[in-house]
């Protein structure tokens, strides 16, 4: 798992067939000292993340196999939405 | 899932019979810098994924990597560890947003 920040939306053209109605993030992959990952990552969001939010992802597909079916290859999942992280050069509060 | 551009298609012959059937595609991943400035570029270092939503060269993808990518095959075990979930329409950053056609070149 990790933090991630969210940084828009991507409407699909197609998509796989267990996906349907599924909503997609663009989040970039946020490091301990704050900075942010190169790539950006598409993310299936169910809890209602807006821009801007931080966000904890797992790469564990398990979950998506239970809301999508065993077929899905859906795997980065925003399982929760930050309130605050304590370190000592803190990553801050949600915007 | 990363974001890549559809370089090209790749076939095998002859390939494990797992693989007959399926479509091949190189991807270029895209980094944020390249999507924000909407160039066309990707600037990651490729790869290759099995496509089944037909993707043309020069459209953005988003693909899985890991062994989830091989589940749309569960139960028969493949050796795919790449798969094209989604075929990009738009991207919205912030208030900018691409379309798929600036994205071809």
């Amino acid at each position: 798992m990790f933090l991630a920040r969210i940084g828009g939306t991507v409407v699909p053209a197609a998509k796989h067939e267990t996906l349907d109605g599924c909503r997609f993030l663009v989040a970039q992959r946020l490091e301990a000292d704050g900075s942010a990952g190169a790539e950006p990552l598409v993310l299936i969001d169910w809890l209602g993340a807006g821009d801007g939010s931080t966000v904890l992802v797992s790469t564990d597909g398990d979950i998506a196999r239970e809301r999508y079916g065993n077929t899905t290859p859906a795997r980065m999942v925003v399982v929760g939405i930050l309130d605050e992280v304590q370190t000592p050069n803190s990553i801050g509060r949600s915007a | 899932m990363r974001l890549g551009i559809v370089r090209g298609h790749v076939t095998l012959t002859p390939a494990v019979e797992e693989l007959m059937g399926k479509t091949l595609v190189v991807l270029e991943p895209v980094t944020m810098a390249n999507l924000v400035a909407k160039n066309g570029l990707g600037g990651g270092k490729s790869l290759v994924a099995v496509d089944a939503l037909g993707a043309a060269k020069g459209q953005m993808v988003a693909f899985t990597e890991g062994t989830e990518a091989a589940n749309p095959y569960w139960p028969t075990r493949v050796p795919v560890d790449a798969y094209c979930t989604l075929i990009v329409d738009s991207i919205t950053t912030g208030n900018t947003q691409t379309k798929q056609h600036e994205v071809r070149q």
